[in-house]
Order: structure tokens, then sequence, then C-alpha cells
């Protein structure tokens, strides 16, 4: 039997355009990682906040859905700041990384994560709400489908990398983050706001989960319980990729989303969310820094 | 005004189903537990309308001059939390009678409980046939069975449809069960094998790569059997791939469910699926059911989840009023097994359900699986305001699929 190419490139390119998705949320996890020295285990609730916040915006107010990707960023990022000021605060200012206050930020973000989903429960109930987007015909290229919904999510997560590429790069503000990332002391001494950066990293991060999750609706529909699983393909993106590495989460997001479909089409459909962990364990295995990873060696 | 309507419709529904039933004081209450799924909104309604009515029972004297001290407790679907609270409801509250679980895979593991507490159990709207195949004496069910719908939904795809058919099946309890049971109809009766068939997570949540699969398969109908949520998306994610409307979409019985065409749409027209109601139903009693529930809870045209827990109280009330009970401290075993027994006597009931309900004394599933009617039921319009017509109505033979 010939085998199916066509099949292949679609397999490839819907790993691709969930791949994207896994990027941004790995992104932000990476983002508030190098700044903060955290893992933020709330972060798939921000992810299904944002989701929610784009249904509001789209299906009650109205909107456009760019103008409600937009309002949901908006939205989750001033709640990632509020998050940061009120509840993470105290603790990033005891310090975090391997400190006590550090793993104080981890079971604070367990505790933030179940409050969250208890918070959304309550405002929108436990059932799956559809995300209607109406973009027209999918796109054929062959035998293959390609919704618009799928295309303009790949769109949109390529120019919401490149526009954090360009601020943190490009910008006076981006520098700034760049330098609370690398190191709070020295930045606090060339007098830049160090609070001020954090809780914009923060914002930052949690405007991008929230891009995810307006972005992912159309195609999965929105529900309280869609963070977890989010997160856990996230945080398998981003250690593929290299903790703390921008460019790692992204490529580490594709790859995650390549190498799951890829799984489920050629291994076992059955299985399809163990790939993700698979492909983690031989990178840790081969590199355990991740892909684009920098080497920490620890003298003893 | 709207309020003494409904207790009216509701009183009306009442007296056409239970008749006859004696009104002797004696002083006591019957301790009934009841364990749901209610994490959803219709998980949530489907237990309210179930205390609504044993309130209204109570509030019009109760049964025999008893009254019933209900108990709900919310399951999750979940298995470890359905056994918790059968233990709970039975160790702890003294149940006289166990109503649940919405799950199967909730209710498979309670009925070892029921079995072992030697207390009665009845089961809502779990449909995996295991359920009733343990041999427990004291468990019943109202809906109808996985193996019934199996062999209505084989028959009609393989003289209708075609016999090429793809199975996506989630993980849960009565997906699975309703797979197998469809995979083997299928066998049996047209002699095929499943052209595609993959397990999906009981959540999954993209399955474009079954659909591309089944795409370049070229097959006559999908089966998708799955919990409500899941189905929905997977009909979406079925037109977004590009598979023609021509294929046709086969649901398992949670298709009845509301969410399905409410969160599908457009995906959901032309789905068809055995339930054991339909609300496009033209019989009085129907009808008046349908407006109850419509002003009562709000919703459009119930699912066969609600008549089924309606079916169900009526069956209870019909039961315990027949039971002689003591209810009194040292008899509590003694009304456990008059309870057992007295719904073991309900035959032909006729209720909400598309057939009569019959159940009898052998612990057996030709005994304990008392609804054998099914409906073939398929969605002419999704959305929240979705239209479903009635395709056909089988009563299958007690032992069909054993």
């Amino acid at each position: 039997m010939d085998f199916d190419f066509s099949s292949l490139f679609a397999f490839i390119l819907f790993g691709l355009t969930i791949g994207v998705v896994y990027g941004i949320v790995a992104l932000g996890i990476s983002l508030i990682y190098s700044g903060l020295d955290i893992v933020h285990f709330a972060h798939g609730e921000i992810y299904m906040f944002g989701a929610f916040f784009g249904l509001v915006f789209s299906e009650q107010v109205g909107v456009p859905y760019p103008l409600a990707l937009l309002s949901a960023m908006i939205c989750a990022g001033v709640l990632g700041i509020v998050i940061e000021r009120v509840f993470y605060r105290r603790l990033t200012r005891a310090g975090g990384g391997y400190t006590v206050a550090g793993m104080g930020m981890i079971i604070c973000g367990f505790g933030m994560s179940v409050v969250l989903q208890n918070i959304a429960f309550l405002i929108w109930g436990a059932d799956a709400e559809p995300f209607h987007v109406d973009l027209g015909e999918p796109y054929q290229f062959g035998d293959i489908s390609l919704p618009k919904s799928y295309a303009l999510t790949a769109v949109m997560a390529l120019f919401l990398m490149a526009a954090l590429h360009f601020f943190l790069v490009r910008t006076k503000l981006g520098l700034a983050v760049r330098a609370v990332a690398h190191n709070k002391d020295i930045a606090f001494l060339m007098g830049i706001n160090v609070p001020l950066m954090i809780s914009l990293i923060f914002g930052l991060a949690c405007a991008l989960a929230a891009a995810a999750g307006t972005l992912i609706g159309p195609m999965q529909s929105v529900q309280v319980e869609m963070g977890y699983l989010m997160l856990m393909k996230a945080f398998a993106a981003a250690v593929v990729g290299g903790f703390g590495s921008l460019p790692g989460a992204i490529v580490g997001g594709l790859l995650v989303g390549i190498f799951e479909n890829l799984g489920a089409a050629y291994i076992s459909p059955s299985h399809k969310d163990i790939y993700a962990f698979l492909l983690l364990i031989l990178v840790l295995m081969i590199k355990p820094s991740g892909l684009f990873g920098v080497e920490a060696r620890v003298k003893a | 005004m709207t309020a003494t309507k409904n207790r009216l419709i509701a009183a009306g529904l009442a007296a056409s189903l239970v008749a006859g039933m004696a009104t002797v004081a004696a002083a006591g209450e019957i301790r009934v537990g009841i364990t749901m799924r209610m994490i959803s909104e219709n998980g949530q309604k489907y237990g309210q309308m179930v205390m609504d009515e044993i309130d209204m029972i109570n509030k019009a004297g109760g049964i025999n001059g008893n009254t019933i001290n209900a108990t709900l407790l919310n399951d999750e679907c979940k298995s470890d939390k359905g056994v918790a609270n059968a233990t709970k409801l039975i160790f702890q509250e003294k149940v006289h009678l166990l109503i649940g679980s919405t799950c199967s895979s909730v209710s498979l593991p309670i009925v070892d409980v029921t079995a072992k507490a030697e207390v009665p159990q009845i089961i809502p709207h779990s449909t995996n046939a295991k359920i009733t195949q343990k041999g427990s004496a004291w468990v019943f069910r109202v809906p109808v069975s996985g193996r019934y719908y199996a062999g209505v939904n084989a028959k009609y795809v393989g003289e209708n449809i075609g016999k090429k058919i793809a199975y996506l099946c989630a993980a849960d309890a009565a997906s699975q069960n309703d797979c197998e049971a469809m995979q083997s109809q299928m066998k049996s009766q047209h002699g095929v094998e499943p052209a595609y068939a993959a397990q999906v997570q009981e959540k999954e949540v993209d399955f474009r790569t079954h659909m591309q699969k089944i795409k370049t398969a070229n097959v006559d109908g999908i089966m998708i059997a799955a919990l409500a949520e899941t189905m929905a998306r997977a009909l979406t994610q079925s037109y977004e791939a590009g598979i023609p409307a021509s294929v046709r979409r086969i649901g398992s019985s949670s298709a009845s469910n509301s969410p399905v065409p409410s969160i599908a749409g457009d995906a959901a027209k032309g789905v068809f699926f055995a339930a054991a109601y339909a609300a496009a139903d033209r019989r009085p009693i129907a009808r008046l059911f349908n407006e109850m529930v419509r002003k009562r809870y709000n919703i459009n045209a119930p699912d066969h989840d609600f008549s089924q827990a309606y079916d169900l109280i009526r069956i209870v009330e019909l039961a315990l009023g027949r039971a002689d009970l003591k209810l009194d401290s040292g008899s509590l075993a003694a009304d456990r097994t008059a309870i057992r027994d007295a719904i073991a006597s309900v035959e032909n009931y006729q209720g909400l359900a598309s057939g009569p309900i019959s159940f009898c004394a052998a612990p057996t599933p030709q005994c304990r699986d008392g609804n054998r009617t099914a409906v073939l039921i398929a969605y002419t319009k999704g959305g929240e305001n979705y239209v479903t017509e009635v395709l056909a109505r089988v009563t299958m033979p007690a032992d069909f699929g054993l």
C-alpha cells in the first residue's frame, strides 16, 4: 500500500496549529520563570479565564473576533497584574527559585489554580460553551481541509511571538524586562523599577495565555476544566525548548504539537497525550537543559 | 398563576401514572439516598427534579402516611466519589433505597456495594450492560440497556446507512460499552468489522488526526460514542476535516443530552441515536412532561435523562406504596428487602419511556433491565433551539445481546 503523503502533511499541519498554541502558553510560563525564577502553576487557569473573556467579548458583547482577542488579552493581563500584586508580591520580595519563598510561590500557584477554577465555575458553570467564529469556508489543500480559524490561530500566534520578540529586543522597556530577568539586584542598582517590571512580566505572560485560550476556543469549545491539560502540554513544551528560553518555548511547542499528532496518527491514536511527555523524557535524556536551555554548572 | 398551573400540570402527570395507592397512616420515615452527576447545568437539574418530585410526594401526604427523607449527593461522575457516597448513604444514613448513578463508571462499582450491604439500588441513567450482568439481586435499571441500543442502531445502520462504519469511542464505561456492543452487533447482524476504530480520552479535545484518517477510509458512517461535550466537539471537527454530511454521524445514547446540539450547532443536524425518550413524542403524557420541564427548569426540549429520572421516581413511588414497611429501629434489613421485592413486582409500568417497564425477581439482566424499548431519534436542527424527529421505535426481546 502506498504511503499517504497527503495525510502526513495534514498531520504535520494539525501539529503546527496546536503547537503554536502550546508555544504561546509555554512562552508565558518561560517568561515568568525567567523573570521570577518560579514555575507558575495557575497559568492553565489564566489560559481558561482568557478563553472565557474572549467568549464573553465575542458572543455577549458582540465585538469582532480580533477585537475580542485583544480585549481578552488586556483583561487577563490586568488579572495577572492584580494576582501578582495582591498575592505573589510578598513571596517574591523574599526571593524566588530554590528558596523557601520560591517553594511558597509554587504552593501559592497551586492554590491560585484551585481558586481561579472555582471562581470560573461560579461565574460560567461546568458546561462547555460553544465559541462560534464564522470565518467562512475552510482552505482546501488537495484532500486536506484547513478551517480558517486554524490558519488564523497560526498567524496570530506567530504575530504575537514576533511582537513579543520586538518588545523585548527593540524597546527600552523590553531591555528593562530582560535586565530584571537576568539579575534583579543589578537591575535595581541600575535604576530599574524591579517590582513594576515583575508586574509587567506577569501581565504579559497572562495576556499571552489569554490569547492562546481565545484562539483555541473556536476549535475546542470553552470550559472550566480546559486549563489542566494545556498547562501540562505547555510545561512539556517549555522543558523541551529549555526552561526560561523564549525561542525554546516556541520551538518546544511546535515540536510537542507535531510529535503528538504524528504519534497519534502512526503509533496509537488512543494514547495521544502520552507523546508530549515521551518527547519530554527523550529530550531530557539527551539534553537535560532542553534544546535551547543553558546548562548550569553548580560547584559543590 | 404560573406556579398554580405548574402544580396542576405536575399533579395531572403524577395522577395519570400512579393510581390506587393506599393511604394508611403510619408515622415513619423512608430514607432514600441519591448519588448523581451534578456538575453540569443539566446534571443539577436532573437532581433537582428528583428532589422536587419527592418533595411533592411528601406534600401530598407521603407514602402510606410515611414521608420520604431524601439525601442527594454529587458524585461528579467519579467512581471513587460514587462509592464513597454510596457507603456513606448506606452505613451512615442507613437509607432504605439507593438511587444512582448517572454515569455507568460510577454505577458499576456501586452495584457491588449495594449487593454486599443488601440495599436495593435503582439506576436512573447508566446504560452499560454489565451493570445488570453482575448478577446482583439488589439492582434495577430504569434506562434502556446499551445492548438494546446497539441492536437497534446496528439494524438501522446496516439497512439504511451502509456497512463501512468508523468508531470513535471515549474511555468512559458507557461509551466503551456502547461502542463494543455496536461493533459486535454490526458483526453479528451484517458480518462486518469496523472500517476504523479508536479509543479517545474521556474529555478529548482534538479529533483532527482521527477525522483525517476516517476521511481517507471513505466510510458510510461514523459512530461517536462519548459523553455529550466530547461528542459535540468530535461532531464539529468532523465537518472541519471536510467529511461530508452524506457520511452519517451516529451518536451513542448521550447524544440525547442537550449539550450535543447546543455546542455542536449545525454539526448536530442529521446525527441520529437511540434513546429512551424523544421530546418530539406526541403522546399527551409526553407533551405534559415537556411543558412541565420547560416551565420548571427552563429546558426547551427535555432529553431522556429527564424522563428517566421522572419515570424512576414514579416507579419508586409505586413500589414504596406496595412495600410492607415497618420503619422501626430493628426493621431496616426487612424494609430494604420489602422495597427490593416491591420494585421487582413492578410490571408493565407505562410512563414517559417509549415502552412499558417491567421488572421481575430473578437477578438476571432479563429481569433487571426493565426498559427494552429504544427510540431512534435524529436532530433536524442544531443549536440552543434544537429540533428532533423520531425515526423508529423498537422493543427488543429481553435476552437480546446476552
